[in-house]
């Protein structure tokens, strides 16, 4: 019975006129928003593989000097797209793509594609993301608020319920010949997206439990719109106010909560101005993190304890090069105030997560837009990872360069010079994402608040159906 | 097998129904009669439990309408005064559609045309999609819908507005041929002669109010029309 409703349901839908030809403008703009995904992210992963490439050559190729000026000279380290970024690129068009690596200094991950935009492109973006966030909702919509509210005024309804039909059959009959309408919508789009998925490279292995957690989101995402829209229709007092609810409704979770919750996340937990946080770091390196032990003073410090535990008078007299050491500890010194810095702001970017997650309770399509980043690899946490790796990479590198100054430098002191065999022993940068589990654990509370809302969402129309008005 | 007690819907202090008694037997086809708004309507609803009686009972074959909504459905079929139907399907799937939902095993597509042959629809017509039918086409796949279901109880309301005088006829042939099977036929109808040539009893209806009850046998043509009247005149 649950069937024949839903066949039936389907079949009307597949002759609908309207129904054809938005299914065909969906279905067109899925599969091109994943194709245009797909070319830019091929091709932006082969730029950034082939410039990393350059700068290491450069790199090795500085020729004889200083093992501190190489480390001076550094090289860019690229942020590898992560596999479904062109299902979702997340924040990566405003986190920037690309870090320069080099001594004393902690720099941004800077070149952000957002910057080189036009303010068109900001509205403009499409996305296979968006596409499933904000548009597939509202055909949802429109397919699904006459479900009920249409037989009820078409006066089917008074001839269904006649025969003695449970009204929790024909609404889940309903929801089942949508759902499959749905469906027929969005198979070009999967086929073409698992496809393109699997044309990835080395890392489509990894990528594939987060396409499939993925899928999972948006099928619940989706199913909660279903759920959503039939409940309207129900207890609606006609179609046309159904519509009207629903699209309110849309509008809210769509246009106006990602701003809201972006503002407000921000007004609740500042973060400090790029100037401010810069200027803040220089300053503790400089002055000593309470501003009373100066950069001059330590070094002193440095050098006593090393004439001591040598037993020698002069600096020159140590067997090791006392600037190398001194720049390590330099370096050690501004490591510390970096992690102090880059932790508290890295504290402050969670908690306006965390404020996102919370109202993803309320709106749900604020839970779906962080659980698709996530997953996607492509949100601020992944952004940190890349982050810290490119740091730690930096710490190694200037740590090596440094060590071998001192060890090997002995009393050239800066006339001391390595080559290129040097160079080319430092190690090379490789950035792992993390694994995927963690990732779906870490967006627990994205999960939870999709599923409450499907859940919920779903029984209110299941208990509005026991009370189904005839008209 | 149709059973009012009693039966009473008011909305709002204004009495749509008031104490409505009577019973249908198998066999019998019973007439309500009656202006717009006599409460003809009210107690097919109340049949149907499409609203709740305000006291008082309506039962089917013994069973309580409120009490088993699914159960007494399963036992009546309904013709309303419009037979709404799925626009963007065939009159034909309409019937298969409806046939199904009543619970029946699928008919063969022949026995469905045959169906609708009865109620005076042509295969070619059934082949056609309803939105291109007129009033009386659907009308007659309606009839189609109720025969499909083969229910002991037939709840109609004014099931032959906009017939034609042809498929009227044929309607009240089948209306016949079913009272002789045995099924009880409860109909509102604004039609005297129909519900003199083919009730068994009439019941005369004014606001709320089963005000006559008459068998047909008893009364001619002209009788029942003055008798009608002398109730609408106050």
């Amino acid at each position: 019975m649950i069937l024949r409703i839903a066949r039936k349901e389907f079949v009307e839908l597949a002759r609908d006129g309207r129904f054809r030809a938005s299914a065909a403008v969906v279905g067109i703009l899925m599969v091109g928003a994943l194709a245009v995904g797909w070319e830019g992210w091929r091709d932006i992963s082969r730029e950034h593989a082939r410039a990393e490439a350059d700068s290491r050559e450069r790199f090795e190729g500085q020729g004889e000097k200083n093992p501190h000026s190489a480390a001076h000279y550094g090289l860019h380290l690229f942020k590898p797209k992560s596999s479904l970024a062109f299902v979702d690129p997340g924040v990566d068009p405003y986190t920037g793509i690309s870090v320069f690596v080099e001594a004393h200094r902690r720099n941004e991950v800077d070149y952000r594609p957002a910057r080189d935009a036009t303010a068109l492109e900001r509205f403009g973006d499409l996305t296979a993301a968006s596409v499933l966030q904000v548009l597939l909702p509202l055909v949802i919509i429109f397919l699904a608020f006459p479900a009920v509210a249409g037989e009820r005024e078409q006066g089917t309804l008074r001839q269904v319920l006649s025969l003695g039909v449970r009204p929790r059959d024909l609404l889940l009959g309903k929801a089942i010949g949508l759902a499959a309408a749905m469906g027929i919508i969005v198979l070009p789009a999967v086929v073409v997206g698992a496809v393109l998925l699997s044309r990835v490279g080395d890392d489509a292995g990894a990528a594939w439990p987060r396409a499939a957690a993925l899928a999972a989101g948006y099928l619940l995402y989706l199913a909660m719109f279903l759920a959503v829209s039939l409940f309207a229709s129900i207890r609606a007092k006609s179609g046309r106010s159904a519509l009207v609810a629903l699209l309110g409704f849309w509008i809210l979770n769509t246009m106006v909560a990602p701003r809201l919750a972006t503002d407000l996340a921000r007004r609740l937990h500042p973060t400090p101005s790029a100037l401010e946080f810069a200027s803040a770091i220089d300053r503790e390196i400089r002055e000593g993190v309470d501003g009373h032990d100066p950069q001059d003073e330590r070094i002193r410090r440095l050098e006593e304890e090393l004439l001591d535990r040598y037993d020698v008078d002069f600096v020159e007299d140590l067997p090791i090069n006392f600037q190398g050491v001194a720049l390590q500890a330099g370096e050690d010194h501004g490591n510390a105030v970096f992690d102090r810095h880059y932790d508290a702001l890295w504290s402050t970017f969670d908690h306006q997560d965390a404020a996102r997650s919370a109202l993803g309770f309320l709106a749900p399509t604020l839970a779906i837009r962080s659980l698709s980043m996530g997953l996607a690899g492509t949100d601020a946490v992944e952004h940190r990872a890349f982050a810290e790796a490119a740091e730690a990479h930096r710490r190694e590198l200037v740590r090596l360069l440094n060590d071998d100054l001192a060890t090997n430098g002995a009393d050239l002191g800066f006339m001391y010079q390595a080559g290129p065999e040097l160079w080319g022993q430092m190690p090379r940068f490789r950035f792992e994402p993390p694994p995927v589990a963690g990732t779906i654990a870490r967006l627990g509370p994205s999960w939870l608040a999709l599923g409450l809302w499907t859940i919920v969402a779903a029984a209110a129309a299941a208990w509005s159906a026991r009370t189904l008005r005839i008209d | 097998m149709l059973e009012a007690t009693d039966l009473t819907k008011s909305y709002n202090g204004h009495l749509a129904l008031d104490r409505l008694n009577l019973a249908v037997r198998p066999g019998e086809i019973f007439c309500l009669l009656g202006a717009n708004g006599a409460g003809k309507t009210t107690t097919i609803n109340l049949f149907l439990n499409f609203i709740r009686p305000s006291s008082g009972s309506a039962r089917i074959k013994g069973l309580d309408v409120v009490e088993h909504p699914l159960e007494t459905k399963r036992h009546l079929a309904y013709i309303p005064e419009q037979v709404n139907l799925y626009r963007n399907l065939t009159g034909l799937e309409n019937l298969a559609y409806f046939a199904a939902l009543a619970g029946h095993r699928e008919h063969a597509t022949a026995g469905f045309l045959e169906l609708l042959a009865q109620a005076g629809l042509t295969e070619e017509a059934a082949r056609k999609r309803v939105s291109t039918y007129s009033k009386g086409m659907r009308q007659k796949v309606g009839i189609a819908i109720a025969a499909a279901k083969q229910a002991e109880v037939l709840l109609l309301d004014e099931p032959t507005s906009g017939l034609d005088p042809k498929a009227s006829n044929e309607f009240s042939e089948l209306l016949v041929r079913l009272r002789d099977r045995g099924v009880a036929v409860l109909m509102a109808t604004h039609d005297l002669f129909r519900a003199k040539e083919t009730g068994t009893r009439v019941g005369i209806m004014k606001r709320g109010r089963m005000v006559a009850l008459l068998d047909t046998a008893e009364v001619g043509h002209a009788d029942l029309e003055r008798i009608y009247l002398d109730h609408m005149h106050d």
